[in-house]
């Protein structure tokens, strides 16, 4: 190690290296290799499917087919979270099989997996496969598949709807437009999205005979949750699965529980006794990883005659895809509802929605889960509604702000907002981005043939209940003179064990570098919420507050005992132990300790902790040129209400990433298919990804209002850059473009779309 | 079937390949250098970058047998033994890597970059990354690191 | 990707022999076009020829008014040579604008020309300095060599050994980049190639790389109604054709603005 290099997260070492231990590096003797025969149609009845010769090929081991996982055990893909229709219906559910049977319904559904000695062995017996298709008509477009003329994608669904939702009160909400001195409506599309983390999916699986318990390498957000989901798609029991904890390479929202693969590899590992991997290539990432966002929002607003909102309301279609998978009914449901109105105090909120399906990879939750797609269809409406009536965008949003001594604040539509200091984060936003000085500097781009534009989000953020009772970690000293806290959040890149091992340091006074995370380990009976909705830090890390609490209790006699004073004499202050003018650090109590009696200090700490209101102040200030239509982002300021920070550094980061996937849908992305449900954009030859110096110059900054809602005072960050950029980048763009009579526009704003819109307006 | 020879982060190996082998396929099966990462099949996302005879390459688009004879470095080699080239210990004070997938790939096209420009200036570097995607850190961090780099690099020549 | 077999070949009638010896044989120079064809079985192939290890294969060598440029240097190779920038600024910046620096590594003349990809950025600079491409049986004149999407007047057993420029007086590129690949999603390259005489090679709008005429005519100016007309300029859904067809003019101004600022 050089002299004095510390890395700046524990995680680092490895990755610098080549060292880490991502899903496919792993390698057991005699392992086989799968490759899975994929549907090339969106819509089909398979007629006939013949697999003998893609078993006689030489090399290849098992082939398995529906048939085949139904008889072991295989049930669906999960859906764990279901609706309420708005008057009180079921749900319509349309589960998808691990393999398809008889029907497929989006191209790229596995069909069959071929086991072999390797990948390429596989790949060249699945090409023997007969398989003969009934094609059938697609349904693509989200909005036309409700139409009597789309073909029904299942039986039990007409119309193709999953539900239809509703949260607020219509009745107010009708009266307020019905008075309304003004109203504006604006119709968004939050386009369909990949999530593309850059390791590919992929699973390994390996199955101990004598103890009955198959171990599973994956990408993966929490074990619990992949564990317990991964039971239920293939049949297992929860207590023979052991998701391994290694490093994940991104993961988004994506990876929250098993896709067809998982299942099927932990059957074969069963079935076949030895290891088996799968590593998705890209292009089958593209066909088959849950896609993004793809939902309409049609919003309504209504303002009085002094611009005070009276209403807002939303019709919302929601593309699910061609089967319920995993979160779709969370996002069109929940998450589009929970923070409908935004940073506003508004007393009438009403929203529908309609979960509906289509021909199409099915789509879950990806950075946000239609909370930035929320929050841009109103702060879009907000500097539209400004615009249409004659309002400064900035004096509209302060007008209507929820009023600070209004908190906490109940929404119209049943949210209770703890705290969100619009005002404060607003000003401070429009300080560093030299906002009123904008004026100037549009024109002098002007003077150079270049539109400059600026725009803002005020946005809330709703972070993740959790669906745990509550979270749980666990500490114990080890006999290596390190402290090992187990939880069940699992990190994807975040840094979580750097950060829970700032938050040790600080509540026990015990060095950051002394401090292990292990997410999940299979032996333990933790409880608690894998990572995804922003939480871990609050959630998991208030748990980890919490055992430090527990662990000073247990400590406490030791330290007693150390300075040699009475039990009652000793108290923890500040990062030591005090007794009577003395001091000791847990470090010295623990480092005497003999080994015995340092591996029986444990702890258990527990917190419930439910959803927080991350908020935030974004501006971006944008350039276009009118010659190419090509947007240039010159600067973003992002201020952001976190709460309690715990690691400064690893929190820009977050808002760095969130933003730039912000960027990447304001820009370039978009998932497209044509009218039979063929993916035209199958790899990144066609989907357009952003790129180092895409956002060259991002200055952010927090300002800390610490939450009572959980024992850290945190708020979550994830999805935050995601929440806030989409409005942000959007309204910088609008500013552009509207003196040239553009108002709307819907994303991604590549160059050739900008340009015909300059064009058309022109003519 | 060929019969190569690859010199690999300084040790020479001689390996027997199949023809369709791609050099990254056969250093991460065949050698278990598993620092050089697979994350695309278009040759667009870089995370297999590696230096061959000093320059930046994607391994996934180069066939083991094209390697033959070649001088490779990797991930693996970059750092002299217990001590971390100053481009590793870059990323890590900039915070440079989130999940860690590109990072090998990323550390390697700026290994690239500084030794033929030594001292880039930001579009320079964005040009010299413009072949390696990352999702997780918006490349802020990551331009920073080159500049650290670049100057730790400068400081050590002088 | 297929199995197939593997040679390097040491000679140009080696490599030939190997050519007409099979119909699913393929030459294989910088690899980052038929690599990723391969990967993904669009082409099947019995043998690949390497022939990058040919004699002469990566030569760069300015001799008098001629720039000799071996099919097999590198993108990188010609964009950093200190007399290929002397020679020709568009055609080293050009060479420094194709892919990216991994791709540059790789990539050659001789596998771009040959491969003639609508979107490529080399056959503009091919087509606008007019040079001429040797294979081992004859040499061709750009004029003539470029004939269709993908397609090119070579022969099947044919293989480039290099391309032989002329000195411009002057010339520039001007690229606008796909979003995705990083290809041209249109691009110009003008050149003065003698006191009266123009060429503006035109690659990424249309099916193939395109001279154009009124442009030519212009004679390094840029004229307040010069458009670009084309039978078949491309259309599909990351850009119309109207949008590319707009490009060409914009970039021809941004060469032709470049010029002035060499």
């Amino acid at each position: 190690m050089n002299a004095r290099f510390t890395p700046s997260r524990q995680e680092d070492l490895s990755l610098i290296t080549g060292k880490g231990h991502f899903t496919a590096d792993h390698n057991y003797p005699g392992m086989l290799h799968a490759y899975v025969i994929r549907s090339m149609h969106a819509h089909a009845h398979i007629k006939h499917l013949n697999l003998e010769a893609v078993r006689a090929y030489p090399g290849v081991r098992w082939v398995a087919s529906a048939e085949d996982l139904k008889a072991m055990g295989a049930g669906n893909i999960v859906n764990p979270v279901t609706a309420k229709g708005k008057g009180g219906e079921e749900q319509v559910l349309a589960l998808m099989p691990i393999l398809a049977e008889g029907t497929v319904r989006f191209v790229g559904q596995p069909i069959a997996v071929v086991f072999a000695v390797s990948a390429l062995c596989a790949q060249d017996a699945a090409e023997l496969a007969e398989i003969e298709f009934e094609v059938l008509e697609a349904s693509v477009d989200p909005e036309q598949t409700t139409l009597p003329s789309a073909v029904q994608l299942h039986g039990n669904a007409p119309r193709n709807v999953s539900v239809h939702f509703a949260s607020g009160d219509a009745e107010p909400v009708n009266a307020a437009f019905a008075k309304a001195t003004f109203t504006s409506q604006l119709r968004v599309l939050s386009q369909r999205l990949m999530g593309v983390p850059m390791e590919p999916r992929a699973v390994v699986a390996i199955h101990d005979e004598v103890a009955g318990i198959t171990t599973v390498h994956t990408p993966h957000q929490g074990i619990l949750g992949m564990r317990n989901f991964l039971a239920l798609a293939s049949g297992a029991t929860p207590e023979s699965l052991r998701i391994d904890a290694n490093d994940v390479g991104g993961s988004f929202g994506l990876r929250g529980g098993p896709y067809s693969e998982h299942a099927a590899l932990v059957l074969a590992a069963r079935h076949l006794g030895c290891a088996v991997s799968w590593v998705g290539s890209r292009s089958e990432i593209f066909l088959s990883d849950w896609h993004g966002r793809a939902l309409i929002l049609n919003g309504e607003i209504a303002l009085d005659v002094e611009g005070h909102i009276l209403a807002i309301r939303f019709k919302d279609r929601v593309d699910a895809g061609a089967y319920n998978c995993m979160m779709s009914t969370f996002i069109g449901t929940r998450n589009l509802s929970i923070t409908m109105g935004g940073v506003y105090q508004i007393p009438a909120l009403f929203m529908e929605s309609e979960v509906v399906y289509t021909n199409t990879t099915p789509v879950s939750a990806y950075r946000g889960a239609g909370r930035p797609d929320i929050a841009y269809a109103i702060e879009r409406l907000v500097d539209f509604a400004a615009h249409q009536h004659g309002y400064d965008p900035v004096a509209l949003r302060r007008k209507n702000f929820i009023a600070e001594s209004a908190f906490p604040y109940k929404t119209a539509n049943g949210s209770t907002i703890d705290t969100c200091l619009s005002e404060k984060l607003l000003d401070r936003a429009l300080a560093i981005s030299h906002y009123a000085t904008f004026e100037e500097r549009r024109a002098q781009s002007l003077s150079q043939g270049k539109f400059r534009g600026i725009g803002l989000s005020t946005f809330l953020e709703a972070s993740g209940a959790g669906t745990a009772p509550k979270d749980q970690a666990w500490g114990e000293f080890n006999a290596n003179g390190n402290l090992y806290v187990y939880g069940v959040t699992g990190p994807s890149g975040q840094g979580h064990s750097t950060s829970f091992a700032s938050i040790i340091e600080k509540a026990l006074g015990w060095p950051a570098d002394r401090v292990r995370y292990e997410a999940g380990k299979a032996n333990q009976k933790l409880l608690g919420n894998g990572t995804g909705g922003s939480r871990s830090l609050y959630g998991a890390g208030s748990a980890i507050l919490a055992m430090c609490h527990q662990m000073l209790e247990t400590i406490k006699p030791h330290a007693a005992k150390t300075m040699g004073v009475d039990i009652a004499q000793v108290h923890f202050e500040n990062g030591v132990w005090l007794a009577n003018g003395s001091t000791t650090t847990t470090a010295q109590i623990i480092d005497a300790l003999k080994n015995e009696d340092k591996t029986s200090l444990s702890a258990l700490g527990e917190a419930t902790s439910g959803a927080t209101y991350p908020n935030g102040c974004h501006v971006a200030e944008v350039e276009i040129d009118p010659a190419t239509g090509e947007t240039h982002l010159i600067h973003y300021y992002a201020v952001d209400d976190l709460g309690q920070v715990i690691s400064p550094q690893l929190v820009r980061g977050q808002v760095h990433g969130g933003v730039v996937q912000g960027w990447g849908q304001a820009f370039c992305e978009q998932v497209v298919y044509d009218s039979q449900g063929q993916l035209l954009t199958g790899s990144f030859m066609d989907y357009a990804m952003p790129r180092a110096g895409c956002v060259p110059h991002l200055t952010n900054e927090t300002y800390e209002v610490r939450t009572q809602l959980n024992l850290l005072g945190s708020k979550g960050v994830g999805e935050s850059g995601c929440t806030g950029s989409l409005p942000a980048l959007a309204n910088a763009v609008m500013s552009a473009l509207r003196p040239y009579g553009i108002n709307q526009m819907d994303m991604p704003f590549t160059a050739p779309k900008i340009w015909a819109a300059l064009q058309k307006a022109k003519a | 079937m060929s019969q190569i020879s690859l010199n690999i982060n300084g040790t020479t190996q001689k390996l027997e390949v199949e023809d369709r082998a791609l050099l990254a396929d056969v250093l991460r099966d065949k050698l278990k250098l598993t620092g050089t990462h697979v994350g695309c099949d278009t040759s667009q996302c870089g995370c297999c970058t590696l230096l061959m005879n000093g320059d930046t390459v994607k391994s996934c688009t180069v066939l083991a047998v094209q390697a033959n004879g070649a001088q490779i470095t990797t991930i693996e080699g970059l750092a002299s033994g217990a001590n971390l080239h100053p481009i590793q210990v870059a990323f890590s004070n900039c915070h440079a890597l989130q999940c860690g997938f590109c990072t090998p790939g990323m550390i390697m096209a700026t290994a690239g970059l500084l030794a033929n420009n030594p001292q880039p200036t930001d579009a320079q570097i964005h040009e010299g990354l413009a072949g390696n995607l990352c999702r997780c850190t918006g490349y802020i961090n990551i331009v920073e690191s080159v500049k650290q780099a670049a100057s730790a690099m400068q400081e050590k020549q002088a | 990707m297929y199995s197939f077999s593997y040679q390097k070949a040491q000679s140009v009638d080696q490599a030939c022999a190997a050519l007409t010896r099979s119909d699913a044989s393929r030459l294989l120079s910088g690899g980052m076009t038929l690599i990723p064809s391969l990967k993904h079985r669009l082409i099947q192939v019995d043998e690949l020829i390497d022939i990058t290890g040919l004699p002469g294969w990566r030569d760069i060598q300015v001799k008098g008014h001629h720039l000799w440029v071996g099919a097999g240097a590198t993108h990188q190779s010609v964009s950093r040579h200190p007399d290929v920038r002397k020679f020709s600024i568009g055609l080293a910046e050009l060479a420094g604008m194709i892919g990216d620096p991994q791709v540059r590594a790789r990539g050659t003349l001789g596998g771009s020309v040959a491969n003639n990809d609508p979107a490529a950025d080399y056959p503009a600079a091919v087509l606008g300095l007019n040079a001429t491409i040797k294979t081992q049986k004859r040499e061709i004149a750009a004029d003539d060599f470029f004939l269709g999407m993908f397609s090119t007047a070579l022969a099947s057993d044919e293989i480039i050994e290099g391309l032989s420029f002329t000195k411009p007086l002057q010339s520039a590129y001007a690229k606008f980049r796909h979003a995705a690949t990083g290809y041209a999603m249109a691009g110009v390259f003008v050149a003065q190639i003698s006191k009266d005489q123009w060429r503006v090679a035109v690659t990424g709008a249309t099916d193939c790389v395109c001279r154009w005429d009124e442009a030519e005519a212009a004679a390094g100016s840029v004229p307040k109604n010069l458009r670009f007309v084309h039978d078949s300029v491309l259309d599909d859904i990351h850009a119309p054709s109207t949008y590319r067809a707009h490009l060409v003019n914009t970039l021809y101004a941004q060469a032709v603005s470049r010029l002035a600022s060499i």
